[in-house]
Parts: structure tokens; sequence; C-alpha cells
């Protein structure tokens, strides 16, 4: 559902993504680790047409992100990580927006905008300003938007950023059901935890290479080899990254 | 584009230089004509200055992003303020500067001004903006206190009725109907005596035309005198701007961020209009043109810039109507209908200004957010052709309500009539066209401020682009409708040469027209395509 081949991203002398290669299947939650500053957004921001490849190629559901940005883009529900918004807009609205730029039928959309809004609590705000949210109900009101076109590709970058204990479940219980319908989530985050719970694969990226990829088990397999000992997935990550606990 | 700026200053220049050697050849009239012609400039700059200085505090000050980060800072209220002063200053003023200098430049050449003269321009151009500067901001921030600033309502009826008294104030101070009705004053002496009176010994615009025009003589006379006034009061407003800023700023920052709307209110009538209008459009064109439209009624630092497009068109229209062309000695019909020609280039000349604030930004304005579009299956050319209608329908009426009610105070031919309108609909698309097109080869989607937007490279750029184009267009079709209108006057018909002079000039007028429409799109287009977020 999701291949990348090769993929690179040059900003002049800095290589910020170092020719990747990897797949995720169509009902897969693919997690994409790594420390700050190793080229996580930027992978996100080339699957998602905001930032154009050097070289290499993206596909999302078959479709080159370059060659047939259309395409691509409209089976991709995309989140990042800071919920930048029309603050002047309602809730309801922006939804309704964003459902038109998906080319919904204005029949159908309706009732979508309710789902959503009853899906992620924020039925009791759907007319209010957009402005006068709380960053986790931004967010909130984000993945509702990113989830109202039932996309087939979910790209999420730093998923739990500013939401409380309730929010972070109810994503965590809503990637799972998209998942089991087929949907392929592809999931950045610093939170190892979160990782851990949710993805059937990992990736670890530091300074723009993959340098590991796997199931958890696979991976930890791997930390054995390279440590002759057992540990987390944390201390894999340190290991991997050549960073120490204290750092 | 640093020589198209410098031609734009040549052309203002060139013509102001030739006004100026009129006026001065004039005998008697000469000198006082040219004193009160600076006075009136002057005075016009002080009060366009003063409104802009408040509307462009008001964004700076109070509804600026920057604003809570600087706020938690340990800065002093009165750092923040000189700051803001400045970045408030050079907002609201650049306009004047490209625009003003090369009037006074002019004024050094005609009379062959010293070198003196420009160094002394340039501190009392300095010394003159404090003033604005600081009566706009003590404004701003007392009707902040008074009527929060994200109360859109509330602060536009305020605005309003500021912009109103201060339009009158403007009127009766320089009187322009007097300036060329002679036949009110029964004896040329009273008329003499008029002209000598200064617009208002109390303005600022006052002394800085009795301290900068001695000058231009090689003399300094009481020059000395009147900058010290104009010194002391410029500093005095930057210091009781800062007590004022102690006093109530925060107070009104605080109120202003308390106050926000929190439902969003809809205006159904305009949306209605605008979704009847827009049912043969495409539907993610049909969903951008109404959110721009709700994001602009509901966003005061949006409407706040339309005070400023209200003062432009009452001092515009007044000024056909006010001024009894008629009664001037020599004003002949076919003097009135050459004004009426310039009049189409003025109009293009306030609608370009009008665009640079709403039709320039409309790209930038999409922000932090343009990543929703940009993330969506909507082609960019969408995106720039659903910002191009939302503009143009807006400016279109008012371009031809600008043009046929000045017009009608003119009393032109239909003949004059017909051709006005027909241009300013050319020029009226050509302006929205350069202005989505270089605001998308100028985005700016990460601004504090709106107005910094429009007061960048681009915005002067468009501004300077806008200018030259109008003159052009008006340059290209004024001499065939010379042509065509002698021969109407003196009952003969266009000779041979005469018609491919009048065809040759029309088929360069539509081109012309024709790729300031397009290319400025297809580059925008081009850039934008190329753009990462």
């Amino acid at each position: 559902m999701i291949q990348l081949i090769e993929l690179t991203k040059r900003f002049g002398q800095l290589v910020a993504v170092d020719r990747i290669n990897l797949h995720v299947k169509p009902g897969e939650i693919f997690g994409f680790l790594g420390p700050n500053g190793a080229g996580k957004t930027t992978t996100i921001k080339m699957l998602t047409g905001l930032l154009k490849p050097t070289s290499g190629r993206a596909l999302v559901d078959g479709y080159d992100v370059v060659a047939r940005p259309m395409e691509a883009k409209r089976v991709i529900g995309f989140i990042p990580d800071q919920p930048f918004l029309y603050e002047k807009l309602t809730g309801v609205e922006f939804l309704g927006f964003i459902g038109s730029l998906f080319g919904m039928q204005k029949t159908e959309v309706g009732g979508r905008i309710s789902d959503m809004l009853g899906l992620f609590e924020l039925d009791g705000w759907a007319d209010e300003l957009i402005e006068s949210y709380s960053h986790g109900m931004k967010q909130r009101l984000v993945m509702s938007a990113a989830l109202l076109h039932n996309p087939k590709v979910i790209i999420v970058d730093e998923p739990m950023v500013g939401l409380d204990p309730k929010g972070i479940n109810l994503v965590k219980r809503i990637f799972r059901e998209k998942s089991e319908e087929g949907v392929s989530i592809f999931l950045s985050t610093h939170t190892l935890e979160i990782a851990q719970q949710l993805c059937h694969r990992l990736g670890i990226i530091n300074e723009g290479k993959l340098i590991a990829m796997g199931t958890l088990s696979e991976l930890m397999k791997a930390l054995e080899h390279k440590t002759a000992q057992t540990g987390t997935l944390e201390e894999l990550f340190l290991a991997l990254t050549g960073k120490s606990l204290d750092e | 584009m640093g020589i198209l700026a410098f031609l734009f200053w040549v052309v203002i220049f060139a013509l102001f230089y030739k006004v100026l050697v009129y006026f001065k050849s004039i005998e008697i009239l000469g000198e006082i004509l040219l004193t009160k012609l600076m006075a009136v400039v002057f005075l016009t700059f002080f009060l366009m200055l003063t409104i802009s200085n408040i509307i462009t505090s008001l964004s700076t000050y109070f509804l600026s992003e920057d604003n809570r980060l600087i706020l938690s800072a340990p800065v002093s209220t009165e750092k923040i303020y000189l700051a803001k002063y400045l970045i408030t200053l050079g907002h609201s003023s650049w306009m004047v500067l490209l625009f003003g200098i090369p009037v006074f430049m002019a004024y050094g050449r005609v009379y062959g001004a010293s070198v003196d003269y420009y160094l002394w321009l340039s501190v009392i151009l300095l010394v003159f903006l404090l003033i604005p500067g600081g009566i706009g901001i003590m404004v701003s921030t007392a009707l902040v206190n008074l009527v929060p600033a994200n109360r859109a309502k509330g602060a536009l009826v305020v605005l309003f009725v500021l912009l109103l008294a201060a339009l009158y104030l403007f009127f009766r101070f320089l009187q322009p109907e007097k300036l060329i009705n002679p036949e009110r004053f029964s004896e040329l002496v009273d008329y003499l005596a008029m002209m000598r009176l200064p617009t208002s010994p109390f303005l600022p615009s006052h002394w800085a035309t009795r301290s900068l025009f001695p000058l231009v003589k090689g003399r300094f006379d009481d020059s000395m005198f009147y900058f010290l006034a104009l010194l002391s009061t410029g500093l005095m407003s930057v210091l009781a701007g800062s007590w004022v800023c102690r006093f109530l700023y925060y107070r009104g920052w605080s109120r202003s961020y308390e106050s926000r709307d929190v439902k969003g209110k809809r205006v159904r009538f305009l949306e209605g209009l605008f979704g009847f209008l827009l049912r043969p459009l495409h539907g993610p064109t049909e969903a951008m043109v109404i959110k721009d439209v709700r994001i602009f009624l509901r966003d005061t630092r949006q409407w706040s810039q339309l005070i400023l497009l209200f003062a432009l068109v009452v001092v515009y229209l007044f000024n056909f109507k006010a001024l009894p062309l008629n009664k001037v000695p020599g004003m002949s019909f076919y003097l009135e209908n050459v004004i009426s020609f310039l009049n189409v280039g003025l109009a293009g000349f306030v609608l370009s200004a009008v665009a640079v604030r709403f039709i320039y930004p409309a790209l930038s304005l999409e922000g932090k957010a343009f990543w929703v579009i940009m993330s969506s299956p909507i082609e960019l050319r969408r995106i720039m052709w659903s910002k191009f209608w939302t503009s143009l329908v807006p400016l279109l009426l008012l371009a031809e309500f600008l043009i046929i009610l000045s017009n009608t105070f003119l009393h032109v031919t239909q003949f004059m009539m017909v051709i006005s309108t027909v241009t300013i609909f050319l020029i009226t698309i050509a302006i929205v066209s350069m202005g989505i097109g270089i605001g998308a080869v100028y985005p700016r989607f990460r601004f504090e401020d709106v107005a910094q937007i429009h007061s960048g490279f681009g915005g002067m750029i468009y501004m300077i682009i806008c200018v030259t184009f109008i003159g052009l267009i008006i340059l290209l079709e004024a001499w065939p409708a010379y042509l065509i209108f002698m021969a109407r006057m003196g009952r003969y018909s266009l000779g041979l040469l005469q018609w491919i002079e009048v065809i040759l000039c029309l088929c360069l007028t539509v081109s012309l027209i024709l790729v300031a429409i397009f290319v400025p799109i297809k580059i925008g287009l081009e850039r934008l395509s190329r753009i990462e977020i």
C-alpha cells in the first residue's frame, strides 16, 4: 500500500533522508521511530506531497506521489504533528471544507461529519470557532478530518501530542479498528510505548538512514545479537541510534 | 525589479516636475500655489499615516501572534512598545515614502536646490513620521480598552466614527473647493490672502512645509523654529505613547484576548449569494471561495483594513464632487474629458492600493494551515483560480462604482463613459490576476501579523508593477481616444494613417492586458508547484 524506493531528500549539503526503501502492506500499522532530526517528518512530508523528493519514489496505493499526486492524495488521510488549522472556521465548517476538497458528495458529507464529531467527542463544539479549541481538541479535529473520506492509508506524525489519556486510548482503539478494516497506517512517533503497543512492524531511522526494520521480536533478536543481552525497545532504540540513556 | 522600482520613481518624479514647473511659471500665484501644494501633500500624508498607524498598531500590538511569547518573557512594556512602534512605523509608512520622496525631489529640482535641501528633507520626513506613529498607537490602545480588538463589529463602528471625524477635519482644513474656484472671492487680493493662509498653524503638516520649503531656495528663514516644533512634538508623541502603553497596553491586550468571538457567526445572505454565483464552479473551487469569504468576514485583522479602503474611496470621490472644474478659467468641455481619462488612471491606482492589501495577500493568508490544501487532492490551478474569482467580483464592483460615479460628477460624454468603464473593467481583471500571481511568487505563510505580507518586498513590487501597467494602458489609450475625440469635435473623418495608429494602439492595449491577466497567474502557478512546506 505504501512503498518507498530509494527515497532521498537533500537540503543543500544536508542529506535529510538517504535512500530509504520500505513497504507497508494493507492493514499494517508501521511505526517509524527515530531521534529528533532523524528525517521522520521529512519522509512523511514527501509521502503526503508537501515536499518533493530529490530522488527516488514514494508510491501510495500504487500511485507515485510526484507523478500522480491527485490520485495518491485522494487515498491518504494525513495527521500532522502540529494542528495548524483555519482558526476562523468552526469545526463543522472545517470538516465540510475537507469533504469538498476530497470530492465527497454533499448528501454524504453531512452524515460523515456527524459520525466523526461523535467519534472524537467534539459534537458539543461543532459550531464553535476552532480558535477557541484546546490543542488536544484541535488534534482530534485533524484526526476527524483525516478519517472523513475513509482513506486507504493513514499517515500520522506524532499522533499523541497534546492528547489526554482518554484521547490517547481513543486514538489507539480507532487505529486498531482501521487496521482491521484493511487501512494501512504509517505512524511516526517518539513514544516507544505507543509503537510497542500498536505497530505490527517498526522501522528505525537515524541521520536520514533506515538502520533497522522488522517486527518487535525481530528487532529484539537483532539487539541480542548486537549486545549479547536481552533488553527493552527503548534500549534497542538507544543502542541503534548511538545514544545512551543518560543522553 | 530594482530597475522597475527606479523607473517608477523616475515617472512620478517626471510627472510632478512637469506640474511644478507649470505652477512656478504662473505669475504672482506660482510660488503660493507651490507652497500650498506642498502643504496639501504633507496634510494628506499626515492623515493617511495616522489612519494607517491606527490600523497597523491594532494589528501589531494586539492581534499579532508573537504577543503571547513576548508578553510571557521578562521584557518591560516600554521595550515592547518601542520595538512594536518601529515595526508599526515601518509597515504603515513605506508606501508614503515610496510615493512621497520623488514628489519632494521634484521640488528640489524645480528650484535647483542644493544638497542641504535633500539632507533636510530626509531629516524632516523621519521626524514627521514619528507624530502619526505616536498618535496611531495611543488611539488604538485607548480603543482596545474601550472595545476589545477581537470584537469585530464594535471596533469597526468606533474606527468608522474616528475616520469620518478625521475626513471631516481634513476637508475643512484643506477647503479644496476654494483652491480652484476664484469666483467665490470678490477680489483677487482676497483670493491671494486665502491662499497664503496656512492649512492650520497647529498641524505638523504645516510645520513640515514651513521648515522644508525655504530650503528649496537655499534659505533657512524660520526653518529651525518649525523643525523644533516638529521634533519636540514627535518626541513627545513617542513618549506619550509610551506612557499610554505603560498603563493601558497589558489591560487592552488582556481584554482583547478574553473577548474572542466563540461562535462562528454566519452571514447567511452573503454566503447564499456566493453559493448561487458559484454554482457553475467545481466543488473544491466553490468550497475554497466560501471558506475564504467566511474567514474574511470573521477576521478583524482584515476588516480593519477596510477602513483604509473607505477613506481612499471617500477622498477620491469627494475630489470630483467638490472641485468645480467647470468654473475654473480655461476649463473646457475638452479638458473635462481629458480629466475623465486621467480618472481611469487614478481609479486604477486606488484599486491597486486596495488590491495590495486584500488580493496580493490572498494566498499567504492560508498561513500555517496551507498544509491542509497541499495535502488534499486539489490542483494548484484550482486554488489560484478560486482566489482569483473571490477577489475579482468585489474589486470589479468597486471599480465600476468609482468610475461611473466620478464620471457622473464630471459630466463626461457618453463616449468617454463607455471607454472608461470598459478600460477599468479590463484593468481590474489584470490587477487581480497580477495580485494573485505575484502573491504566489512571494508567498509568506509564516507571519505574526497580516501587515507583514503586503508591506514586504513582494507587495512593493506588486504595487510598482500595477502602477506601471496602469500608466502604460492610459498612454496607449490616450492617443487613439484623442484622435477620435478631436475628429468628432472638428467634425472630420480620420485618415488612413490615423486609423492605423488607432488600431495599433488598441491592439497593443489588448495584448498588454492579456499578458497582464495570464502571465502572472502562469508564473505564480509555476512557483507554487515548486513550493515546499
